[in-house]
């Protein structure tokens, strides 16, 4: 009650307005007519129908479809409206106004920017919308795959073709070294907890992806938004008919390349020839192993949406079944999945209540990586299996069968994602709403593992569970204010307050020596005690968030966009709990000034310029700033014979009480247009953003510091670039069709500085090792540094310059050229494409329709770290060899140099699709059936199986490797045949 | 109206939701972890906050450690050839054996970092226990033990890089951290023993076992004064007999009768006075990793000879040079239808020579060298060759097949059936063999109590024989005897750089300096090469320190 006086002015001011709204009534006309659905003709109950020029003037239809109104005299437009159908309004030219209302694809017209949404025309951002229609075909392992290459800035990799692998995600370039680079993954307006959880939502149920790609969109998500931001929005019902569809298809893929190793033969003619034939090795056998370890594959996915609704009530019902195989034997992956959403209206519709409920489970079957390595080293005349069909057991240094190792093993996970969101929204006088959104996020994770004795090895048997649970509670309080003054001041004010609670477990336990391994990992109690291995782990971390947004517009002609967003993280310093994050946009529609309007080829041209701060906390562990005591291994105390080995604690990090985000600067210059009677639409953005306070762990002397890094905001890097995309309408016919789209991408990431000072201490780091070259005799050998000056992880190698007569390798050595690699000129090598783009088209002709995607990278050159220890002829006779091994004349040590960084340009043909759409299917609605081929080809100089690998989600980048742990799930090749019918 | 009044009532509770204070409540629990100020409050929480002093020392006696690494892999002992593409590594190996690791090396670069782990460690514990509201009982010895501790870090520190930072007090302003001088460093290892070592305890036992006691702070100061002249440019030979005679009159230790009872599986069981070891770190292969030498060591397929559980990786060796310091006389006795070969010196056993065989090896080291059935002699799987260790190591780098089975292996820690790395023996810093030797050393270049120097060097004989039938005589007492001495007792447990650089400071003959088989050339004459660089690494983590001179 104490606010009584603050609030007598608003009051005032509303009951000036609605006086006004009396005086409108004075002089009053009726006018009627009928609404009907364009596509069925059948009459509209509960549409709204209301009067543009003056508010609070409406009604809605009755159950025929029938309206009538009493409009002032000054009324000149009518609007007709319905949830899930396009707004139409028509000029008040007669008493009688009949109007047929087109099903609406309202998120065309709409995009989300984050706690709430924006006409597309009035965006100031740099937004980018894709809808469904648009979505690549065939083959989906990650719902990110459906926007690859469409979205200007927005690099989507697959790295090979493991079901189980996650793609990897980087908007506008490489933003942080430490922190995570993957944009924030929004769903339906929950942020997924980890941004990986993509994975686990079925690709079938989304209807759009906006993607916010400057700083002046992203800053409303303050310390999260540095990465960008994607927000995903699931499939809604809408008013009106119940609308049942199914989707559905089946697919094959299978190995897209192989390594030209030698076959049996050829393996014995070259051993013979060198001398060293041994006829110990040669089994008898003719094996392809890298054949041995793949199959053809088979992948069917279902999707029924059900989905319909009154005017008040709307609902949307889908169940998702999805199982892929993997092409390398025993992995793959099913996931089913069940999301149900709803939206009611209640109170004479001031109040709107959303549910939404997403559940998902998926089971996987994961391939041990190093199995791969095995594929290389193994002889060509080794067989699978022995006579008896057991597997043939044998064992070297990183030599075992790679098909009894992926078979015999048990290696699985499952995972389950439960979102569950509630909100409601009431509007408490026209254009103000308050609204809570609350949703609880549970992400749990089991895997199970045992490897059995494997013939021929002689390992310890041994098994592990693991269970993981990635939680949240998150909730909101939002207020939303709309007003237009004088019709030409349109003014949208949104604040939220926001709280989050983020939690994360795990439990491990492990044991070896089991007598009976058929138990698996189910009696993991059974095996010997001294194995026994038991680890758990939990950790806590809170966001609380304040953020305020202003959009402005003058006529739809000029824009001024501004947002604040202050956030506190439990996981910053005492010093720096709380940040600001601070963004301002404006655009200018030049289209609608006078000097334009005679200019008919352009219909639509928009100007617009953005700045914003965002910020990245994800290289922060939520204790990253306080001195923890943690266990870091057992020592031996012989006093307690029962006790031997009890654990030793110390600090285990530099605390860091300054830490905070890395702060991302962003700036944004754009247009956006449409010619030629919207036959050609674009979109161009030029940015320039910059990290600072780039985490790091820093290099420091221990002593004084307690250990040799600490983790601190020092150094800085940037982004700059430049997005187009483009789409046209080539051929507009009754029958024919014709449209094309693309888009370019040129992104420059520099590393700008990696020195500076943590409480007066200068912190100074540079030529960091990034990632090392693998293989046998490579340990120690980094190729790919950071490097201030240069983009993240350039290569640093020496020149390669020939093999000399006695098989030794040939370096550059200030214009000489040596043998001896350590007194080599080393250079650096920029590894990052200099542009990525993508092109596609679509042909219809009647009913048939033809899609299809090209995709590519230029200047973008990976390390071949498999031919670098595969194409080496000493491996022989105990490893296999690539046929060029043969020839290539090296005999000296596998030496890490350019001669294996490759250019892995290339221009994939991602897929071709024909699709035939039967219109009118007695007892259907519409049937569309499809054929889609993915990755039909793929133009490259690279020689190693694919030239898209892992590029920036590890150290590894760039770099191609089956070694060790690592190693590349070959990509595959598809295709699918899937149907589309909607029922009536 | 009805709008309105719901309007007041949900914006006042908006307002005042935005006022609270626990809108704003970042605290957070920490569940896996504890805060430091939470810790060192019992007994047994205090034991576990001490342990971590020496749990860094695992980094340094789990071999083949970065400082084993720099103390043998750069002289003649151990040698790591480049066989094909393996242990290439980007030349790592190959520079030390030649002398021309860069100043950002990386195994220089590692083992300056576990020194310095253990160095801070110990100064962060000495700084907690000592500021505790309630110090443990035993503070004076806790304090001891840990200086002492640090002392041996500082030695490793200053015989591999010289001029180190010498940082003592856990609080010290990291912008004021400079190198000092090697002497300076010299004296302060020196007067740190000295302080403490009435406070450290003089029981052998369990509750001493792989930790400081008074017998290992003298060995320690025997080894500083027995390098004494390297270190600080003056001898200090007669301390160092002084610092010897302290061990071996405590009669705590005596010499075992088998040599590899000192190094074997179950050592840790040799607890108690009476027995060799004075300072050990304790391996476990399921609870303290990280001694992996066998697998370092050993062939591919020598996990058919002991029976391993993984494939060793065929690296480490010793060459044809270094092994003819060892006498390989031998006695041969048949069994069943193998063949058995013993060493008459029992310490030439610690090296696989010749064919090796799928017959579980003998402990002691004892070889066989025939079997009736042909079945059972190994081959090398990759090549088919018969796996015959040979001690002839004639290139750095060598693609021949032949060259895979290059070098002698040395199983001086013998290998653990079922094991794959991680062995369980506990590895041995300080014993007492090397005491006798030392003080022999001392004596020898002193000139004084020969008969003292000759009566050491034969109890280590006669263990080594099992009878005196190769005892020295008054003849056989000289320097160079003395160093082959050494190499044959202390093989492989990181000496014989120390000892071939105080040998050649001593002597002026370039044991350490001068050219080598294989391909090693003589090294530069500023001597520059006796130590390590100061790591670049470390020099751009912290630009006060000076890199040594002639880097």
């Amino acid at each position: 009650m104490m606010h009584r006086s603050t609030l007598s002015r608003p009051w005032l001011a509303i009951l000036f307005f609605l006086s006004l709204a009396q005086f409108a009534f004075a002089q009053t006309r009726t006018i009627s007519g009928r609404v009907v659905d364009e596509q069925t003709g059948s009459p509209m109950a509960g549409v709204t129908v209301r009067v543009k020029e003056v508010a609070g003037v409406g009604t809605t239809t009755n159950a025929q479809g029938m309206y009538q109104l009493s409009v002032p005299a000054e009324a000149k437009t009518l609007i007709f409206s319905f949830v899930g159908y396009q707004n139409q309004e028509i000029p008040i030219t007669s008493n009688q106004i009949n109007v047929s209302l087109k099903p609406g694809e309202a998120l065309q017209e709409v995009v989300v920017v984050g706690y709430g949404t924006q006409k597309a025309q009035d965006v100031s951002a740099a937004i980018s919308s894709i809808s469904n229609k648009d979505f690549n075909k065939g083959v989906i392992t990650n719902p990110m795959q459906q926007i690859q290459g469409k979205v200007a800035g927005l690099v989507i990799t697959q790295p090979g073709g493991d079901p189980n692998q996650n793609v990897i995600i980087r908007l506008r370039g490489q933003t942080s070294i430490t922190g995570g680079q993957t944009p924030l993954i929004v769903v339906d307006g929950v942020p997924l907890d980890d941004p990986s959880q993509i994975a686990n939502i079925p690709p079938g149920d989304i209807q759009s992806y906006d993607v916010l790609k400057d700083a002046s969109a992203t800053a409303i998500y303050g310390s999260r938004g540095a990465n960008g931001v994607i927000i995903i929005n699931t499939k809604k019902g809408r008013a009106g008919q119940t609308q049942v569809t199914y989707n559905g298809y089946v697919g094959l893929d299978w190995q897209a390349k192989y390594y030209d190793l030698l076959n049996a033969d050829e393996w014995r003619a070259a051993t013979k020839k060198l001398g060293n034939y041994q006829p110990s090795l040669d089994k008898g056998a003719n094996t392809n192993w890298q054949k041995a370890i793949t199959q053809t594959a088979f992948t069917h996915s279902h999707n029924l949406l059900i989905s319909g609704g009154t005017d008040k009530f709307t609902y949307s019902a889908a169940g998702n079944y999805i199982n892929q195989q993997g092409i390398v034997i025993n992995s793959g992956k099913n996931e089913i999945g069940l999301r149900f959403n709803a939206q009611q209206k209640a109170l004479d519709d001031k109040l709107t209540l959303n549910y939404g409920l997403l559940t998902t489970r998926t089971n996987r079957k994961y391939v041990d990586y190093s199995i791969f390595t095995y594929v290389f080293s193994t002889p060509p005349t080794y067989p699978v299996y022995n006579p008896d069909g057991s597997y043939f057991g044998y064992f070297d240094f990183e030599q075992q069968n790679p098909v009894a190792q992926q078979m015999l093993q048990l290696n699985r996970g499952t995972e389950n994602l439960n979102i569950y969101s509630a909100g409601a929204d009431y509007e408490l006088l026209q254009g103000l709403k308050l609204g809570l959104l609350g949703s609880l996020s549970y992400f749990n994770k089991q895997t199970d593992f045992f490897q059995p004795t494997l013939p021929g090895v002689g390992n310890i048997n041994n098994g592990a569970k693991y269970n993981e649970n990635r939680n949240s509670k998150k909730g909101n309080i939002h207020i939303e204010y709309t007003h237009t003054w004088n019709n030409v001041h349109n003014f949208d004010f949104t604040g939220v307050y926001e709280y989050n609670d983020f939690t994360y477990d795990n439990f491990r336990a492990a044991g070896q020596q089991y007598l009976v391994e058929d138990n698996q990992d189910n009696a993991l109690q059974n095996g010997n005690t001294a194995f026994n291995q038991i680890s758990s782990y939990k950790e806590e971390y809170k966001l609380i968030s304040f953020l305020g947004r202003i959009t402005y517009n003058y006529k739809g002609k000029y824009y001024l966009d501004a947002s604040f967003r202050r956030d506190g993280s439990s996981k910053f310093g005492v010093n720096n709990r709380w940040g600001n994050f601070p963004a301002v946009s404006a655009a200018w529609r030049i289209s609608e000034e006078g000097f334009m309007r005679n200019l008919a080829w352009i219909n639509d041209l928009k100007l617009k310029v953005g700045y914003g701060v965002t910020g990245n906390q994800d290289a922060i562990t939520p204790y990253a700033t306080q001195l923890l005591v943690g266990s870091i291994g057992r020592y031996y105390n012989p006093v307690n014979p029962a006790y031997a080995y009890p654990q030793s604690y110390a600090p285990t990090q530099n605390a860091n009480p300054d830490l905070k985000w890395e702060e991302r600067h962003g700036f944004n210059v754009g247009a956006n247009f449409s010619l030629f009677k919207d036959r050609l639409g674009g979109d161009v953005n030029v940015f320039n953003d910059k990290t600072k306070n780039l985490l790091y762990y820093y290099t420091v002397p221990v002593p004084p510091f307690y250990v040799n890094t600490i983790l601190a905001n020092v150094g800085s890097l940037t982004n700059k670039g430049v997005e187009i995309s483009l789409n046209g309408t080539i051929v507009k016919g009754n029958k024919f069709n014709w449209t094309a789209n693309g888009q370019i991408t040129f992104i420059k990431t520099r590393v700008t500085s990696l020195s500076g000072s943590y409480a007066g201490y200068k912190l100074s780091t540079n030529n960091i090792p990034g990632g090392y070259a693998e293989g046998r005799g490579l340990s120690s050998n980094p190729i790919t540094y950071l490097k201030v000056g240069y983009s993240p992880y350039v290569f640093y190698l020496p020149h390669w310059e020939g093999v000399d007569a006695n098989g030794n390798q040939l370096f550059d050595s200030a214009g000489v050229k040596i043998p001896n690699y350590g007194n080599a000129t080393f250079r650096y090598i920029d590894p990052a494409p200099k542009f990525n783009y993508g092109l596609g088209s679509t042909l219809s002709y009647g009913n048939w329709n033809l899609n299809f995607f090209f995709r590519g990278v230029y200047g973008q050159k990976i390390f071949n770290n498999t031919l670098l220890d595969v194409e080496f002829i000493k491996r022989l006779p105990g490893n296999n060899v690539t046929k060029e091994a043969l020839t290539n004349g090296i005999e000296d040590a596998a030496v890490a140099s350019d001669h294996w960084l490759e250019n892995a340009s290339y221009l994939r043909l991602d897929y071709v699709s024909l699709s035939y759409s039967f219109k009118q299917v007695k007892g259907i609605g519409s049937l569309d059936v499809y054929l889609t081929a993915n990755n039909v080809f793929v133009i490259t100089p690279y020689r190693g199986l694919d030239p898209e690998i892992r590029n920036g989600d590890t150290n590894q980048a760039y770099i191609d490797a089956n070694y060790g742990s690592d190693g590349y799930y070959p990509r595959t090749r598809s295709i699918v045949f899937g149907v589309n019918v909607s029922f009536k | 109206m009805k709008s309105l009044s719901t309007y007041i009532k949900v914006s006042t509770l908006a307002l005042g939701l935005f006022a609270f204070q626990a809108c704003t409540d970042l605290s957070q629990h920490v569940y896996s972890v504890t805060p430091i100020q939470n810790f060192y409050q019992t007994p047994d929480q205090i034991a576990a906050g001490l342990a971590p002093a020496y749990q860094a020392l695992t980094a340094i006696a789990g071999n083949p450690s970065n400082v084993f690494n720099l103390q043998e892999v750069s002289s003649d002992e151990i040698i790591v050839p480049t066989r094909g593409a393996d242990w290439y590594d980007n030349a790592q190996w190959q520079q030390l054996w030649l002398h021309t690791w860069p100043t950002g090396h990386n195994v220089v670069n590692g083992a300056w970092g576990d020194i310095y782990n253990g160095i801070g460690k110990i100064n962060f514990i000495l700084s907690v226990v000592n500021s505790l509201p309630n110090k443990p009982a035993t503070i004076g010895e806790i304090n001891a033990e840990l200086k002492v501790l640090r002392a041996y870090f500082y030695y490793l520190a200053m015989d591999l890089f010289g001029n180190v930072p010498l940082v003592t007090d856990f609080n010290t302003n990291p912008n004021t951290v400079t190198n000092s001088a090697r002497k300076d460093i010299f004296n302060f290892i020196e007067s740190e023993i000295k302080n403490n070592i009435d406070s450290l305890p003089t029981n052998v036992d369990a509750s001493t076992y792989g930790r400081v006691t008074k017998w290992m702070a003298f060995a320690l100061l025997a080894k500083i004064y027995l390098n004494a002249q390297v270190y600080t440019g003056t001898p200090r030979w007669a301390d160092c007999i002084a610092a010897c005679d302290s061990v071996i009159n405590s009669g705590k230790y005596s010499l075992l009768p088998n040599y590899f009872d000192n190094f074997a599986v179950n050592n840790s069981t040799l607890v108690g006075s009476g027995n060799e070891n004075i300072f050990v770190v304790p391996f476990d292969k399921t609870n303290i990793g990280g001694d992996n030498m066998e697998m370092a060591t050993l062939h591919y397929q020598s996990d058919k000879t002991f029976g391993l559980s993984g494939s060793p990786w065929n690296g480490f060796s010793s060459t044809a040079d270094y092994y003819a310091q060892f006498d390989t006389s031998s006695t041969y006795t048949t069994q069943g239808g193998e063949v058995l070969r013993t060493y008459k010196d029992q310490r030439t056993g610690q090296f696989l020579i010749g064919q090796q065989y799928a017959i579980p090896y003998n402990y002691p080291p004892s070889t066989y060298v025939d079997s009736a059935d042909p079945s059972l002699a190994l081959k090398d799987a990759q090549t088919g060759l018969p796996l015959k260790f040979s001690p002839y190591v004639l290139q750095l780098s060598n693609p021949a097949d032949s060259f895979r089975l290059a070098g002698l292996r040395n199983i001086k820690y013998f290998p653990e059936a079922g094991t794959a790395g991680s062995q369980s023996n506990d590895v041995v810093l300080f014993r007492y063999a090397d005491i006798l030797l030392m003080k022999a050393e001392c004596e020898v270049r002193l000139n004084t109590n020969l008969i003292d120097a000759l009566n050491l060097i034969n109890q280590i004989r006669e263990r080594a024989y099992g009878n005196n039938s190769h005892d020295w005589t008054m003849v056989d007492l000289n320097l160079p005897n003395i160093l082959a001495e050494r190499a044959r007792e202390l093989a492989w447990e990181g000496y014989r750089r120390q000892d071939l650089i105080r040998f050649e400071v001593a002597s002026g003959t370039p044991y350490f300096s001068g050219a080598r088989t294989p391909g090693k050339a003589a090294d530069p004459s500023d001597h520059h090469l006796y130590i390590y660089p100061i790591p670049a690494q470390q020099i751009t983590a912290n630009p006060n320190l000076k890199q040594n001179p002639g880097y």
